[in-house]
């Protein structure tokens, strides 16, 4: 939409393979249909069950037993995820991008083939081109894994309930989910490898784990699935998984109504002719090296989002680096797409937001001596009355102390992680050193004032 | 068969219309209420009318085409009418496919290009 504003003109290729069982969505990414968008909806409907727990203790007087009904809830978010399909496709009629439902593969220089669902094959060259094919889920590559379990492009529009659920996976899709699908009142398990939230603050990982446990989710420490099979079918039906330890022999076996993968995910990169063109990827993880002009190696080839190399996979940077290189390429504009502090949130049913470094990397990258570690456990005002864990929440920055105290690293562990995250993170952005955050006076009573 | 269209007024008569034809693809015009000499008070429905209907043809077939009237300008500006509240139109003119989230809204209604787009999508 941005090139379509310097009249350029414009296609957009987009293409979704269906998933091992059948499933497929319309135009807008993995965030709108299959991440993002339906897993806070799904998020919120969860924390509005538990809401209704607490009211209770605020006065709210209701006899009837709260139940949750899978298809309702499955409906409406996919009713929204539809209106917004369909926003897109208004929105590129009108700025007059042209797009087509339809697969995208280069066959030579300037030059890519769509095909579409029925297998007719147009040509199409260009003067550039931007891939932004992203990532889909990665299966173990174990007996029944294609047959038998679902992934998060299959949970959001499941038609029926999943009921007893064994997540795989220790990701923060593996976590969300499996918090979600626990506050709607199923029984869940999450079965980990190794560690939680690779990549992230370890000690806020554990803590994250922690909660969840202690609110009835179970966890499978240090084993990996190796079979899945159907035990009888249905919907759901039921599977019997069998698991390996990763420190021995020990083999276990459960059985359960539905097994969600969430191992990570795999760059679309290999089946779409970019060996044709030259353009290099790294074979290993498929993902593409690029200059801090988003160009890969191919100088009339440029890409964004999740399937950049060492680049953060989340949806407003890759938006905001095809802004940012559309206005270099075509309005003369020379700001390039800053990487670093970019703040996240993590929702999991204690919701985590953080902005630059976790205290690991920042001991890695400072050294011990120079950083300072300021944190503190709160209690937000809302639980106390119904009496909710009262030493959950946390909070902590990291400080440059060779840097007048920066802050470099800003984590929130408690409700509304993800608002309160974001004011701190133009304040990362703007230098903010501890002093500073001494010197703002807080707001009262909220939980960001510590 | 081709498709074929029902006139309607009031709310009532339109989801009585609309069940009946449960399982063909349903597309509805919702425009304001017109005078003796047949015409709306809805400025905005009398351009975007002969523009949708222009694209009828595009409609894939067995398809029904819903022309409905829903009320005065007194009844369409409360707030809580059945359409506002139960098809959650929030303007005339509307054109829709009904059961789906696919609608166009006034000045969308304009553009022969989105009411193609809307008679043709999958």
């Amino acid at each position: 939409q941005e090139a379509a504003k310097y009249d350029k003109k414009v296609m957009v290729l987009d293409f979704v393979r269906p998933t091992p069982l059948g499933n497929s969505w319309g135009l807008g990414g993995t965030c709108v249909n299959v991440g993002c968008i339906p897993k806070k909806l799904m998020h919120q409907a969860a924390l509005l069950g538990q809401a209704l727990q607490d009211s209770r203790k605020f006065g709210w007087q209701f006899d009837e037993e709260v139940k949750h009904n899978w298809m309702t809830m499955t409906e409406s978010v996919q009713n929204y995820i539809g209106s917004l399909n369909w926003g897109y496709r208004v929105a590129l009629r009108e700025k007059k991008v042209t797009y087509e439902n339809a697969y995208g593969e280069f066959v030579g220089p300037h030059t890519v083939k769509a095909t579409n669902k029925r297998g007719i094959e147009k040509l199409y060259t260009a003067e550039r081109f931007l891939i932004a094919t992203g990532e889909r889920p990665r299966y173990l590559g174990i007996p029944g894994d294609k047959e038998y379990c679902i992934s998060s492009d299959d949970l959001f529009s499941l038609p029926y309930c999943p009921g007893k659920t064994l997540v795989v996976g220790a990701s923060y899709v593996a976590l969300e989910c499996a918090g979600f699908l626990a506050g709607l009142g199923l029984d869940v398990t999450v079965m980990v490898r190794s560690i939680l939230l690779r990549g992230f603050d370890q000690d806020i990982a554990n803590k994250i784990g922690e909660y969840m446990e202690e609110h009835g989710i179970s966890f499978i420490r240090e084993f990996v699935p190796i079979k899945v099979e159907q035990i009888e079918e249905g919907t759901p039906g039921r599977l019997k998984v069998t698991a390996k330890s990763t420190k021995g022999d020990q083999i276990i076996e459960g059985e359960y109504n539905t097994v969600l993968l969430a191992i990570g995910r795999d760059a679309c990169t290999r089946n779409i002719g970019l060996d044709k063109v030259g353009v290099k990827i790294n074979e290993k993880t498929g993902k593409i090296p690029v200059n801090d002009e988003e160009q890969t190696n191919v100088p009339y080839i440029y890409a964004i989002g999740d399937i950049l190399q060492d680049k953060l996979e989340l949806t407003p940077v890759a938006i905001q680096a095809g802004r940012l290189l559309v206005q270099r390429l075509y309005a003369g504009a020379t700001r390039k797409c800053d990487y670093v502090n970019v703040p996240t949130t993590v929702f999991t049913p204690l919701e985590y937001g953080a902005c630059g470094y976790s205290e690991e990397a920042a001991v890695e990258k400072f050294g011990e001596e120079n950083i300072e570690v300021y944190h503190s456990h709160f209690w937000p005002l809302e639980w106390t009355v119904p009496s909710r864990d009262n030493n959950k929440c946390y909070a902590k920055i990291i400080c440059n102390i060779q840097d007048n105290e920066r802050v470099i690293g800003f984590h929130v562990l408690g409700p509304n992680a993800g608002e309160i995250t974001q004011g701190f993170a133009a304040a990362m952005k703007c230098g903010l050193t501890k002093g500073q955050l001494d010197n703002t006076i807080g707001i009262h009573p909220v939980c960001a004032e510590v | 068969m081709g498709w074929e269209e029902k006139q309607v007024r009031g709310y009532p008569e339109f989801v009585q219309t609309a069940q009946r034809f449960h399982g063909r693809p349903i597309f509805a015009l919702f425009c304001g209420d017109k005078d003796a000499e047949g015409r709306s008070w809805c400025p905005d429905c009398v351009t975007a009318e002969p523009i949708v209907r222009k694209e009828l043809h595009n409609m894939p077939d067995e398809s029904v085409f819903i022309y409905c009237l829903v009320g005065d300008r007194a009844y369409w500006k409360d707030p809580n009418n059945e359409f506002r509240k139960n098809l959650k139109l929030t303007g005339v003119p509307t054109l829709l496919k009904y059961g789906t989230p696919q609608k166009l809204v006034e000045e969308e209604c304009f553009k022969a290009e989105l009411v193609r787009m809307l008679f043709t999508e999958d």
